[in-house]
């Protein structure tokens, strides 16, 4: 998982440079000793952090604790900021400051199942946060300029400077039928780097699918993909005779762009 | 299919026990929901005793039923020819000790199962042998196709088919597929009963030629069984991910259950490890069957005779020779009435030989806690 250039070592999952004696990015905490599991259909394994790694973020860090149901344990300095949807907090400093994210469309947040409150805190001061299932947090430093979409409910923390926003999916079946309900959460870099971290569940893989490739998903397996990324649904019926059968319904995510797939998923009933 | 169809609820046994009718004394073996004197230790797995000239005692694999009732003789295991033993394996070749496949050169796992070739079998002192996580990114090699084994905690299946092979399996553990993989609808009969049971409706077949990838939807294992030909192995429902083309597949009565009283006058039949099960074979040519495991999953090779109890819901699969039926054991000082169930464990008592797999996450077994009204063949023991 590195390249070296020079004196120093390119992270090959997020592109940091690093020391040429890191262990670990200090940008996203991938492990730089070991090398990249790619399937021979071409999905790349997130890397699994190591227990009680630490990487950067503007002034603060995270350490990550654990590895069943990792911790994303946060130290935010006086001058930097995170969001999260506040169900995955887990512990905080009391001298954290929180607040909400005024956020817009709240009537269509609301008929989308989307949470109502976005919730930020402020340095300084330690907090940490995880989800609810064995899973792996996803690292994904965001460049400027950079435009990331993630499945609802999939984001753990997003530092604040990254634009946070939500998109309507197109096509009422995709709407209906791609596992997602009707917006995916989207997370803009604007003018500075930020930083996201996710949630999926099970192991996470990576697929990027050049300009026109396209590959079948589970719905529920989709977890995050860059904004270029098409998606739609296509739908088959799979018969039984009398009693009818059932639709079986997959996206179809048409590059260019990166695509993200979690192995645990909800199978969202589709008849 | 498998024998012992469960009686229709109403229509099975008399409400022994109960406050309506009550088994009369000295008839009857089982005075379920009565006050029942401690069982010696050397009455273990021996069933009832009821008095001289009452009905002979049940044993394993006998049913349970109630005086004057017949006993409904469980049916044989079917036929099914024993695996041919394995030929001598060549000089340098590999021996898998999980699945006892022979291949050459196998490189770091064994193509037929996936499990690694340079790790010993983790067994512990009671004779469970856990099963060796498959390495992540392992390949296991069926016909001309192979399936790739990526992830550790939820892990994936990801099958590069060949063209001239297929996959079966059901829809909702598909992940991912690509264009050239062609999926349709596998022909299984007795919808109606696999609707009523609660199992998948649909099987899907998978064939073409490209990649397609299938997972499940907790954190565990996948268990690799390959299936020689003229042998078999009976799997406990939902738990499997896909199968071979070559791998014939059927599904048959578990025939465990236990029926109580629901209000007044009906009864309910409760299936502790399912009504059904689902049997893989390999009539023809060598199958491939690939579980996945909650937790983690361990096997144990039972001797001719040996027993062994399991919680109903903690199978993963078996192996066709070995048979099984329900155990009550009532631990001692628990307090007991008429109307009480007390405290009963229920649990599944597996007879050899054969492979018995367990996972370890399993769901607590489904009890109501109420007075048995009749089960499917039983022994008890009340400590």
């Amino acid at each position: 998982m590195v390249e070296a250039v020079g004196q120093r070592v390119e992270c090959q999952w997020c592109h940091g440079q690093n020391p040429v004696d890191a262990q670990s990015c200090a940008t996203c905490g991938a492990p730089l000793d070991v090398r990249n599991l790619v399937s021979d259909s071409g999905w790349r394994e997130a890397p699994r952090l190591r227990d009680m790694t630490e990487f950067h973020f503007g002034s603060s860090s995270c350490q990550v604790e654990g590895e069943l149901v990792p911790v994303a344990e946060i130290t935010l300095s006086p001058q930097d900021g995170i969001f999260f949807e506040h169900h995955v907090m887990l512990w905080k400093d009391q001298t954290v400051p929180v607040g909400v994210m005024p956020l817009q469309g709240m009537m269509k947040r609301s008929f989308a199942g989307m949470p109502h409150i976005i919730t930020t805190a402020r340095g300084p001061g330690r907090i940490a946060f995880s989800r609810d299932a064995t899973g792996e947090l996803v690292v994904l430093p965001l460049h400027p300029s950079m435009e990331l979409d993630a499945r609802e409910h999939a984001f753990l923390l997003a530092s604040h400077t990254v634009q946070y926003s939500y998109t309507r999916i197109q096509g009422m079946r995709t709407a209906l039928f791609g596992g997602q309900g009707m917006f995916m959460d989207r997370f803009i870099a604007a003018g500075q780097p930020g930083l996201l971290i996710l949630h999926g569940y099970g192991n996470v893989f990576e697929r990027t699918l050049a300009a026109g490739q396209s590959i079948l998903l589970e719905p529920g397996a989709y977890l995050y993909k860059d904004s270029s990324v098409q998606m739609t649904v296509e739908s088959q019926k799979l018969t039984t005779g009398l009693f009818g059968g059932t639709g079986l319904h997959m996206v179809r995510m048409t590059g260019p762009g990166r695509l993200g797939m979690q192995s645990m998923y909800v199978h969202h009933a589709t008849e | 299919m498998a024998s012992n169809p469960p009686q229709p609820p109403g229509q099975g046994s008399p409400n022994w026990g109960s406050p309506a009718n009550p088994a009369p004394p000295g008839q009857g073996s089982p005075n379920w929901g009565t006050p029942a004197g401690p069982t010696p230790p050397d009455q273990v797995h021996q069933g009832w005793s009821p008095p001289p000239g009452s009905q002979p005692p049940p044993q394993p694999g006998m049913p349970f039923a109630p005086p004057g009732m017949p006993f409904a003789l469980p049916q044989p295991p079917p036929a099914m020819a024993q695996p041919p033993a394995q030929p001598a394996a060549p000089a340098g070749s590999y021996t898998c000790a999980w699945c006892g496949m022979s291949s050459q050169n196998p490189g770091g796992s064994c193509p037929s199962c996936g499990a690694p070739v340079d790790v010993r079998a983790i067994q512990d002192t009671s004779g469970w042998t856990q099963l060796p996580a498959v390495k992540d990114m392992a390949r296991i090699q069926f016909g001309q196709s192979t399936c790739q084994i990526a992830g550790t905690v939820v892990p994936v299946a990801d099958v590069s088919l060949d063209g001239g092979e297929s996959v079966f399996f059901m829809h909702h553990t598909l992940l991912f597929r690509e264009d050239g993989v062609k999926i349709d609808t596998l022909k299984l009969r007795g919808g109606w009963s696999r609707m009523l049971a609660g199992m998948p409706l649909v099987m899907v077949q998978a064939s073409g030629k490209g990649h397609i990838a299938f997972s499940h939807d907790a954190a565990g294992e996948i268990v690799a069984l390959p299936i020689q030909v003229g042998s078999g192995v009976e799997v406990r429902e939902h738990t499997m991910l896909i199968a071979s083309g070559a791998t014939a597949y059927d599904w048959v009565m578990s025939g465990i259950y236990f029926t109580t009283l629901k209000g007044q006058n009906e009864q309910e039949t409760h299936y502790p490890m399912g009504q059904f099960l689902d049997r893989f074979s390999a009539p023809r040519a060598p199958g491939l069957v690939l579980l996945h495991a909650k937790g983690n999953a361990f096997v144990r090779r039972l001797g001719p005779g040996e027993t062994m109890l399991i919680k109903p819901t903690a199978l993963l699969y078996k192996d066709l020779s070995v048979s099984m039926h329900l155990h009550f054991e009532h631990p001692a000082g628990a307090y007991q009435s008429w109307r009480s169930w007390g405290n009963r464990y229920l649990w599944l008592r597996c007879i050899g030989p054969g492979r018995v797999a367990v996972e370890s996450a399993f769901v607590p077994v489904e009890d109501p806690g109420l007075d048995l009204m009749g089960s499917s063949p039983a022994t008890r023991q009340q400590w």
